[in-house]
């Protein structure tokens, strides 16, 4: 099973077709596209799928999912 | 089937691969071709990153709190495990059958995600290789490509998409990852206003999906000869199919369909599962590979998802749907539509249903009612099964007296898949390479191949829509590197 991970959205460039953001998974930025999600602002959270933003969590939401990832690697190790 | 090859070159590397959450991000979708001393394909590897231990992690965590847990570290398709996971803890509150009012709002979420899932699905992933052709170049073969070229099809896309997001945001929240079923129900009804907000579009949402499934029809079959064979097998089919041998998503038996289109097993109860399936581990990857135990794993391999459902149901129970199901399996004639493109016009079908089927439980009354928990008496085991938009999904719980989870066992619509995939992609090699190069066309065309199954795909985080791949051959013996290529997400090849 393919587990998402929330990522944090640190900028976005209007300009881009479709518009784009930089995104940080952890440490690791990706440029994602954020056309179908409403109203993005940096700082959000978002799961992606294939390149593709589908979804925005609040920031409770977002910490109680990495903080579940945490535990999770916690337990591997 | 050689295996000689089926271990690990460095097992450490693997498993670090899996867990690390930054390579959770970073990966390249990797495929390892392996060629014989003629340069023939004989095998195939997706290297999917899979989290083994899930299972494990579940364990020891109360049982109330699994379907909002699944659905927190599985965000792909929350609402899929949210409801699979209900049902099971259902069965775990001894609850056998809901309230009517519960189980129509469930459906209704459930459909309404299907829309969504399938929906963003084709039009943002998948139709600009359609409309564009698989070899166009990358900066049009996306969604803005499609918004230029053929803007009203872009726009009804999104649209669908918004609209199934709607329904499952008035019946859980806000958060996608809020709640809507608890053991036994659901936690809130659906208010007078919420359901006259939604029936105001239905009517243009079942307009947009029939155009829908023209789209995906005439695009499949613009080029038929070419789409029929691409990553073309013939397969056995697996599904969830209603009391009737209708179409359902939320609940029914197990069907199983050989290549053509002989019932290989029907009506058998999904808490059964285990003395059907089994599940192959291989070294070289923890996605397993499950089969059917009495067909054995070189023959018993099956496909799942909208192409399974389309071939398998005798019909569909909304009128629009089924007219485009009667077309569907009049193309294939006297077996099961085996192409693997074919997964797009069906999974618009599916589109179509969902639609209906969303209208339909709008004007049902009872969907406002406010009658929504049963309570039982409590057992040990639960297993909830759905038809998740990529396929069949089982969720198995084992509790203790302490109401702690004593054992968890998931298979998701990927893993069903897995051999089929990997097979698609030897089909996709297999037609085309010719020697030992690896060009970038095979390495769009296992691009394509790959898409066609939707899998979940959250680890990779592809920029725009372009997946990051990395290919290589090696001799089916020795192991020794062929060749290789890889494309970043930027698009840019490697050797």
């Amino acid at each position: 099973m393919c587990l998402a991970i929330p990522g944090q959205v640190i900028s976005i460039n209007q300009s881009a077709k479709p518009i784009t953001a930089k995104v940080n998974f952890s440490g690791i930025i990706r440029e994602v596209v954020v056309e179908w999600i409403d109203q993005v602002a940096v700082n959000d959270y978002v799961i992606v799928h294939a390149g593709f933003a589908i979804s925005k969590l609040d920031q409770q939401a977002a910490f109680e999912t990495l903080q579940l990832f945490d535990q999770f690697d916690q337990q591997q190790e | 089937m050689d295996h000689s090859l089926d271990t690990a070159e460095n097992s450490e590397n693997l498993k670090r691969f899996v867990i690390e959450p930054v390579s959770r991000v970073e990966g390249h979708g990797k495929v390892t071709l392996l060629v014989d001393d003629n340069n023939q394909v004989q095998q195939c590897r997706l290297h999917i990153a899979e989290f083994r231990g899930f299972e494990r992690f579940i364990q020891g965590r109360p049982y109330w709190e699994i379907p909002i847990l699944v659905q927190r570290l599985c965000g792909i398709c929350p609402v899929s495990h949210h409801i699979a996971a209900g049902k099971a803890i259902d069965m775990i509150s001894g609850v056998t059958e809901l309230t009517e009012s519960a189980y129509k709002l469930r459906l209704l979420l459930h459909y309404g995600q299907t829309l969504q899932s399938h929906a963003l699905h084709f039009f943002h992933l998948s139709s600009p290789d359609f409309l564009f052709g698989f070899e166009s170049d990358l900066t049009n073969r996306n969604i803005v490509g499609v918004i230029q070229k053929h803007p009203e099809l872009a726009l009804q896309g999104v649209k669908l998409r918004k609209y199934g997001q709607e329904v499952i945001r008035v019946i859980c929240g806000k958060r996608i990852h809020g709640t809507g079923c608890i053991p036994g129900g659901m936690n809130k009804p659906l208010s007078r206003e919420d359901k006259h907000y939604l029936l105001g579009d239905t009517e243009q949402m079942v307009a947009w999906a029939e155009c829908a499934v023209k789209t995906a029809r005439d695009c499949y079959l613009a080029n038929e000869p070419f789409h029929k064979n691409f990553a073309g097998l013939r397969s056995n089919y697996l599904s969830l199919v209603g009391n009737n041998g209708e179409l359902d998503l939320y609940h029914g038996k197990l069907r199983l369909k050989d290549a053509n289109g002989n019932l290989l097993f029907d009506k058998k109860d999904y808490c059964d599962y285990q003395n059907l399936i089994q599940e192959e581990v291989k070294s070289w990857t923890y996605m397993k590979f499950p089969f059917i135990k009495t067909m054995g794993k070189e023959s018993g391999w099956y496909r799942t998802g909208p192409l399974a459902r389309v071939n398998n149901c005798d019909y569909i129970p909304t009128p629009l749907a089924e007219i485009a199901r009667q077309e569907f399996v009049a193309y294939g004639g006297k077996e099961p539509v085996h192409s693997t493109l074919a997964y797009h016009w069906a999974r618009m079908i599916e589109v179509l249903f969902s639609a209906e089927k969303i209208k339909q439980l709008l004007h049902d009354p009872m969907i406002t009612g406010t009658d929504l928990i049963v309570q039982g008496k409590r057992q040990s085991e639960g297993i909830g099964v759905v038809e998740a938009p990529r396929g069949t999904l089982f969720h198995h719980y084992q509790v203790g007296e302490d109401d702690l989870i004593t054992k968890a066992n998931l298979i998701v619509a990927t893993t069903h898949n897995n051999t089929a995939l990997n097979e698609s992609i030897r089909m996709v090699c297999s037609q085309q390479i010719n020697g030992r190069e690896i060009s970038e066309k095979v390495l769009n065309n296992i691009e394509v191949a790959i898409r066609a199954y939707d899998p979940c795909l959250s680890c990779a985080t592809h920029a725009i829509g372009r997946m990051p791949l990395k290919v290589e051959m090696r001799h089916q013996q020795s192991g020794e590197l062929i060749n290789r290529l890889s494309k970043d997400i930027d698009g840019t090849l490697h050797r």
